[in-house]
């Protein structure tokens, strides 16, 4: 005989809902609004639409550009370019990343290389990459990879190189394999490094796509924009910023909880801080 | 000692070897291949080397130091100034959060058509939106600094009826400095990406504009003489920020008595 445990006991869940609110952070949310609001006053009281459009009418048009299939159809194109060269950049980067870090010569040989390549901006490339491959999507997948391909890599050759050397040994005095140490050793190792990375190109990548397409102009959400800007689309044109942030805080957060789910053994400072 | 001499030069020298191999085989790939979107390098240097320190290369160069200097100003100070409230005042923190978290999700490119439609083609615009792009990885980083103050430094502080004035400069900015300096260095590069992304657009001179001018010409040797200069001013930039994070470090550890890890 047994009696049907309850399955929160009543502590747990009035301090998960305390947790759920306390997350929420409702004071940092009614800022905002609060922030909108007096936006949306000084904005009519003082005529300002010419240089700022109300809050309410950039809502309005995000709505608009939403149900219209306007704004989604434009943010599908630029996440099209952002997708494929930042997986072009991971893999890259990761690939890369590992065979300098694993080997004291690699490393030598291109270090010089690396730090020169390196502090060029990726938007300085732009008009040699128009050169190249002309102004379709293969140059913005191209020079997304090339700009998100860096901190990738770096990371991932500093992750490599602090694995620990016992781990290794250990390792191979066990009968590992070089691919299994590999595997098992060295990739989880820098595993948490890898994930800084990624997620520093992954805002890099999309300012490095937005701007091509802002500065070329033929498709996606940058183009957009710009089409906006020119011909005093105001509501519309604020209406895209508001989604390109969206867009770019849902990446963060996704990949912060991502991170966290995959790297879960790097432990709670580094879950906390950010 | 020749054998640790030996053991610390060879590797250098690997890499510029290597470094000199790739410019070698682009000189004798374009040499060959004679294509007219890739000069020989040679044919880069010779003109870098003839334009770089005349006013035509040396003017723009400063136009753009000076946005970014000025952008870059503005920038930190607000992220510094920010990050100390937000750092100081969980009350603050929380509030401001959201509106931070979202702001810098923005690409700052993103911001340059709303600047335009404000501040116009000029300067002004190409300030503000450098300032905004700098102004995050500082706020972050002044934040993150100003939390790891040990509760103890605060109670202490409290008890001794340090006031707020004195606690944020005595307490918090030294402690959060190496924390800083780190996010000024990350702002630096990016301060320079919007440079070139601002001067890619409107009206003047400066950097960007002088790749885009050359490209538009057809002058290849002067495009990527150009490029190479805004990597060779990257690099320094960082390196000088690297320097002051290491100098600053060392003072903080110091001053804790405790050695740099």
């Amino acid at each position: 005989m047994w009696t049907r445990q309850p399955l929160l006991d009543n502590g747990t869940m009035v301090r998960r809902v305390h947790r759920l609110v306390k997350r929420a952070n409702l004071a940092g949310w009614l800022f905002v609004v609060l922030l909108s609001a007096v936006l949306e006053a000084v904005v009519r009281l003082f005529e300002l639409q010419d240089s700022l459009p109300p809050p309410s009418a950039t809502l309005h048009a995000l709505a608009d550009g939403m149900v219209s299939g306007t704004l989604p159809g434009e943010l599908v194109t630029t996440l099209e370019s952002y997708a494929v060269g930042l997986a072009l950049a991971i893999v890259g980067g990761v690939v890369l990343g590992v065979a300098i870090g694993s080997s004291r010569t690699l490393l030598d040989a291109s270090f010089v290389v690396i730090e020169f390549l390196r502090p060029i901006p990726a938007v300085a490339l732009i008009p040699l990459a128009i050169l190249f491959f002309g102004v379709g999507v293969p140059m913005r997948r191209l020079l997304i990879a090339y700009g998100a391909l860096w901190p990738i890599l770096i990371n991932t050759l500093y992750g490599v190189r602090g694995t620990d050397q016992v781990l290794h040994d250990v390792a191979a005095t066990s009968g590992v394999t070089r691919v299994g140490r590999l595997v098992r050793v060295t990739l989880p190792a820098a595993l948490p490094s890898i994930a800084t990375g990624i997620r520093v190109s992954a805002s890099l990548a999309l300012l490095v796509g937005v701007t091509a397409e802002f500065v070329i102009g033929t498709e996606g959400i940058g183009s957009y924009m710009q089409r906006q800007q020119l011909a005093y689309q105001l509501p519309e044109l604020y209406a895209a910023i508001v989604l390109v942030g969206l867009l770019g805080y849902v990446i963060n957060v996704g990949l912060r909880v991502t991170e966290q789910r995959v790297v879960f053994w790097v432990g709670e400072k580094r879950m906390t801080g950010r | 000692m020749i054998a640790a001499l030996l053991n610390r030069v060879v590797p250098r020298l690997l890499g510029v070897l290597v470094f000199a191999a790739a410019l070698g085989i682009w000189e004798v790939w374009a040499r060959s291949e004679e294509s007219f979107l890739v000069p020989p390098m040679s044919a880069v240097a010779e003109r870098a080397w003839q334009v770089w320190p005349t006013a035509d290369f040396l003017m723009p160069v400063a136009a753009s130091l000076k946005r970014l200097a000025a952008g870059f100003a503005i920038g930190a100070g607000i992220g510094v100034v920010v990050g100390l409230m937000m750092g100081s005042s969980r009350r603050t923190r929380r509030t401001l959060e959201p509106l931070m978290e979202f702001s810098r999700a923005i690409p700052p490119v993103a911001i340059v058509p709303a600047a335009i439609v404000v501040l116009g083609l000029g300067d002004a615009m190409r300030i503000a939106v450098i300032a905004f792009a700098v102004c995050f990885p500082v706020l972050v980083n002044t934040i993150e600094g100003v939390r790891v103050v040990s509760p103890e430094a605060r109670d202490t502080a409290s008890i001794l009826h340090v006031g707020s004035m004195g606690r944020t400069f005595r307490i918090y900015l030294p402690a959060a400095l190496p924390s800083i300096v780190a996010g000024l260095r990350i702002a630096v590069s990016i301060g320079l990406l919007m440079v070139v992304i601002s001067e890619f657009l409107g009206e003047g001179d400066g950097l960007g504009r002088y790749i885009l001018f050359h490209q538009s010409q057809f002058n290849m040797p002067e495009m990527y003489g150009g490029i190479l200069f805004l990597g060779l001013l990257g690099y320094v930039l960082n390196s000088l920020f690297l320097f002051a994070e290491h100098r600053v470090l060392t003072w903080h550890y110091g001053a804790a008595g405790v050695q740099a890890p």
